[in-house]
């Protein structure tokens, strides 16, 4: 096997994200032990822990927000939920898709056909209008938007994987094992998906920077995820009030969400690159 | 041998017209379902939660939800066809063909304008990108087109302004009250932020598209006969490799209007982006409803026309569907 080199911009965004979560899943708790002062415990995330709008410095390393709240916790608390809603709502989009696509492409006509123009109606149709009709019924919260942004992003995962095994289903691996009586579901699973998981992955890297986007797009639109819990798309919106005076609360959740996206992207073009070496 | 070619074509638009009335099905349907689920009683909202049962009974009656759902669906359907898209739940109880009628030019004229600085501005750099293919230019430009397709708008938007209308005043934070629609003063960063991913997106597939026909036979005989290097670019080229552009400047207004939610808040533009937010946080269905058929009929409406114009720039098309 010929050794490639791993693509630089691939291992800069794999680096990021691990950082990301690490922080997302220990930064709140060790920000709450760092801060904690006689015994009382505190809640790093929702408690002010200094007058508003503290310059960074001190115990709070890039300042405080309009109401004293450490901006590295709520940063931290963001990641948490923006990689949340992106991580359960790739999951769902995966399994629908992969299902839909599999049917799609094995299934006999009278399902298949109308399943995928169903599939593409749903792909055409513009994401933001179902997703705040969605949320318009529902009412906003971390929940409805999970719900809307689910139901929005498993299209595109079902025509990949449709076109992918109907490529694949005639190939002479596939022919043989059916040839052996093997039933259409192990067919599937055993034989034909594990060919799949690589660009099935990459794929989900760069619909993750999607769904990530689309979470702090609504919570900035103050439609997503609620206060006081935070995302990086209300803290946007908020320190935007005051960004004459204190640009600085604008730029922290601006950079880290767009260094998210970046690497994301990064990540899932390196992989698709490693994956399929021709495209 | 009777000419078929009229025949056809017919049949062509008339498939394409048919594919846009079933999306237009396809999304009144969504929204009707959308209310029909709409958890609490509209009457109650409407006339109030003392209101006697008499009153509610007789202004369900009056509203038709005493119907069964296909006649309410077709009612609503109807309805909305002659403009009539009920009224609002929220304060005044205004018409909401009122509020369509404020709003639509607004988030309309914004969306025009971001369109033509996308289109011109992508074609334009996706050209130079293309002719200058893998050296400095092209690179840049790439690079530029990266940030605009990664950059969220609604951090391009406050960054901008920081930039541009905090620190120097050379533009304006939000948007005009008095409605000053065509001061560049007000206009030029939402038309910048909102244009700014299509640009991107454009540049990129320009530039696609003109490397592939620049490499094409009918190019080096251009060049071979002695045309001029603009001319071989513009007029062999370009007027070549233009037809998926304007495909995608079609399907580029869903980016358009995704961003047309986020810019008018950002900027405090009361269009219809701003409304349908503001209605999603108030509860009121009834706007809702009607702001994201409105938006999707428009949607459709849009990517239909670019449809039909397709096959006018280019007679491969026209043979193809004939």
């Amino acid at each position: 096997m010929v050794k490639r080199r791993i693509d630089p911009l691939l291992a800069v965004g794999l680096t990021f994200l691990i950082l990301l979560i690490l922080f997302a899943v220990f930064g709140p708790s060790l920000r709450a032990a760092q801060l904690r002062t006689d015994g009382k415990t505190i809640d790093a995330v929702l408690d002010p822990i200094s007058h508003s709008h503290s310059k960074p410095g001190g115990n709070a390393p890039l300042g405080t927000d309009e109401i004293g709240r450490d901006i590295v916790s709520r940063l931290a608390a963001g990641a948490r939920a923006s990689l949340f809603v992106g991580l359960v709502v790739q999951s769902l989009s995966l399994l629908v898709g992969i299902a839909v696509g599999s049917l799609g492409a094995l299934a006999p006509r009278w399902i298949s056909v109308p399943l995928m123009r169903f599939t593409d109606g749903m792909f055409a149709f513009p994401d933001i209008l179902l997703a705040l009709l969605i949320i318009g019924v529902i009412g906003p919260g971390l929940f409805p938007v999970i719900v809307a942004l689910s139901i929005t992003a498993w299209p595109s995962v079902a025509r990949l994987v449709q076109g992918q095994v109907a490529s694949l289903k005639d190939r002479e691996f596939v022919v043989a094992a059916k040839a052996t009586g093997a039933p259409i579901g192990y067919l599937v699973i055993k034989h034909i998906l594990p060919q799949l998981w690589g660009i099935l992955l990459a794929v989900s890297m760069i619909d993750l920077a999607g769904t990530i986007l689309a979470e702090s797009t609504l919570s900035f639109l103050g439609i997503g995820v609620q206060a006081p819990t935070p995302s990086w798309g209300s803290m946007i919106n908020t320190a935007r009030g005051s960004m004459n005076s204190y640009p600085l609360e604008l730029i922290w959740p601006c950079v880290t969400l767009s260094l998210t996206i970046f690497a994301l992207n990064f990540v899932g073009d390196g992989l698709r690159a490693l994956v399929d070496p021709k495209g | 041998m009777p000419n078929l070619r009229p025949v056809r074509l017919f049949r062509a638009i008339s498939i394409r017209l048919l594919f846009g009335a079933l999306s237009l099905l396809f999304i009144s349907l969504v929204t009707f379902v959308a209310e029909a689920m709409q958890p609490g009683d509209i009457v109650t909202a409407l006339a109030g939660e003392k209101a006697s049962e008499e009153v509610k009974m007789r202004m369900r009656h009056e509203m038709g939800l005493d119907q069964p759902w296909p006649v309410r669906y077709v009612k609503y359907v109807s309805d909305a066809a002659h403009g009539d898209f009920g009224k609002s739940y929220q304060g005044t109880h205004q018409p909401v063909s009122e509020i369509l009628a404020q709003t639509v030019p607004v988030t309309a004229g914004l969306a025009a304008m971001a369109i033509l600085l996308a289109s011109s501005v992508g074609i334009m750099l996706g050209t130079l990108s293309a002719v200058y293919a893998n050296r400095a230019p092209d690179r840049a430009i790439l690079s530029f087109s990266t940030l605009g397709v990664t950059l969220p708008n609604f951090v391009l938007a406050p960054i901008l302004v920081l930039c541009f209308a905090v620190y120097k005043d050379w533009f304006a934070i939000t948007w005009s009250v008095g409605g000053a629609f065509l001061d560049p003063y007000y206009l030029t960063l939402p038309v910048i932020v909102l244009a700014a991913r299509p640009t991107a997106l454009l540049t990129r597939l320009t530039r696609a598209s003109m490397v592939e026909t620049l490499q094409q036979e009918f190019i080096r005989t251009a060049v071979a006969k002695g045309v001029s290097q603009s001319g071989v670019i513009v007029k062999h080229a370009l007027r070549n490799a233009i037809l998926p552009v304007v495909t995608a400047i079609g399907t580029s207004f869903g980016v358009l209007l995704t961003g047309s939610f986020v810019v008018e808040t950002a900027f405090v533009i009361p269009g219809l982006g701003q409304k349908t937010i503001f209605a999603i946080t108030q509860g009121d269905t009834a706007v809702i409803q009607a702001c994201i058929l409105v938006t999707g009929a428009a949607f459709v409406g849009l990517n239909l026309i670019v449809d039909l114009i397709l096959p006018l720039l280019d007679p491969r098309i026209r043979e193809s569907q004939v």
